[in-house]
């Protein structure tokens, strides 16, 4: 062929593409080849690092096809699909009303094409340190769903991740959903990124935070987590308790935003240095909880409209 | 392996290699030569088409994972007798191409986006073709071929 690009050419070639038409025959392949197949669900991810020679594995197991992949519900946790793209997350309307952002992150990754592909489970198992949606997961309390063919486990993301690019799923399992608690009506919450410029960036530093409030605006839950700034994403659980039980006064704000920013350990790379990095994250967190109690104000007026 | 793809309607059945990209297929096995090669890692947008109507960077598809999809490529858009349609017709009349490199990207990607939003504002069209980059016109006749398109003032 003569239109490959170079970098093709000097690779250990895939000796195998299984296309994987139903779960049982994906966990059957995993179970028996794991060791030596990549899951491509998107590719926006495995297909660059495969061309990179990043990663060399002998074949692709394909998922795409999986519908039982596809499901999504809103009950008392949310569950998602493990193949629903960014586009799906930004587009779904029950998403938009129980997980406005996670839909706000979606829309950051990438452009159109890159969100018709993606998939929230391939930003789960790629695990990079500025996976826009890991920390809008964290404050969500999420969990992985991860089967096999000897069974199904549940795992908190925060523990799932284990590092950068490195997580705790074994050669034989396969993420099918994940499961979110959707947001109380007393709640607001946001995700906030800086990047170098508007589109199609890498965040230089991602913050997501859930707060609740009660009647009076004082703080009765929070939740914060920020990512790019560490090797994996992270909940910031010092700035947290430094909030609940405060109206967000400035001097609490400016404490919690201390806390978030000694958690970090930001590293200086092509898109910031780590001064940059920490000194955005008080100036992030102020900005975040005050658009949770903006938006949870909003909601709760809605709430009581629609009862 | 073999693939089984429709592109443009017409279906293309081949023997490919495991690891091929559906724009190494599309280049090289069909010679469609219309969709450009630009970064190789899914961040231009010059060699985006569309599967199953959904518009993607062919370079980071597998080109197994689309076996037995619709593609669509910029060799699509003009009608059987040779005809430009209303939007490359729009991209002509503003002055949106110059060197022409991203241009089949464009007009993909904006081909798509026009079916969900046949009347977007010049905000929502600068949002739509946000994963496409050009180096040549900083956008602004971009948007105007697109509104000149639809018929909106430009």
């Amino acid at each position: 062929m003569t239109d490959q690009p170079t970098s093709l050419q000097n690779l250990p070639r895939l000796s195998s593409f299984v296309d994987a038409t139903d779960l049982e025959g994906a966990l059957e392949a995993l179970q028996q080849h794991g060791s030596d197949l990549t899951v491509l669900a998107g590719g926006t991810d495995v297909m660059v690092q495969y061309l990179r020679g990043d990663v060399a594995p002998h074949g692709l197991l394909h998922i795409r096809r999986l519908r039982e992949l596809r499901e999504r519900s809103f009950g008392r946790r949310t569950v998602i699909g493990a193949l629903t793209t960014h586009w799906q997350l930004v587009t779904d309307p029950d998403v938009l009303v129980r997980h406005p952002a996670l839909a706000e992150a979606a829309a950051t990754v990438g452009g159109r094409q890159t969100q018709n592909a993606g998939t929230i489970a391939g930003n789960l198992v790629n695990a990079s340190p500025a996976a826009d949606l890991l920390p809008v997961m964290l404050v969500s309390d999420g969990m992985a769903t991860l089967k096999s063919s000897a069974g199904s486990r549940e795992m908190a993301v925060a523990d799932f991740v284990l590092g950068r690019r490195s997580t705790a799923i074994k050669p034989d399992e396969l993420v099918t959903a994940l499961s979110f608690d959707p947001l109380p009506d007393s709640a607001g919450e946001v995700y906030l990124k800086i990047g170098r410029r508007h589109a199609m960036e890498v965040a230089v530093v991602g913050l997501a935070a859930r707060m609740a409030f009660d009647s009076d605006g004082t703080v009765t839950n929070a939740a914060i987590a920020a990512a790019s700034v560490a090797p994996k994403a992270f909940r910031a659980d010092l700035a947290e308790k430094r909030l609940i039980g405060t109206k967000l006064d400035d001097g609490a704000i400016r404490e919690a935003g201390e806390l978030v920013r000694q958690a970090s350990h930001p590293i200086d790379d092509a898109r910031a240095t780590a001064e940059y990095r920490r000194r955005l994250l008080p100036a992030l967190l102020r900005e975040a909880v005050t658009i949770c109690r903006r938006r949870a104000f909003y909601r709760g007026e809605a709430a009581q409209h629609a009862t | 392996m073999l693939l089984d793809l429709s592109v443009n309607g017409v279906r293309a059945r081949l023997d490919i290699e495991a690891d091929a990209t559906l724009l190494d297929v599309l280049r090289g096995d069909l010679q469609l030569t219309g969709t450009k090669r630009g970064c190789d890692e899914g961040e231009c947008g010059a060699c985006t088409v569309l599967v199953d109507g959904q518009a993607v960077d062919s370079c980071i598809v597998a080109a197994h994972s689309v076996n037995g999809c619709a593609i669509e490529t910029v060799e699509g858009l003009a009608r059987a007798g040779g005809g430009l349609d209303r939007l490359q017709r729009g991209f002509i009349k503003t002055g949106a191409v110059q060197c022409g490199f991203c241009t089949p990207g464009f007009l993909m990607t904006l081909t798509a986006y026009l079916r969900e939003h046949p009347s977007p504002t010049a905000d929502e069209i600068r949002g739509a073709v946000a994963g496409n980059i050009c180096r040549c016109t900083g956008y602004a006749q971009i948007v105007e071929a697109v509104r000149a398109s639809t018929g909106a003032d430009v």
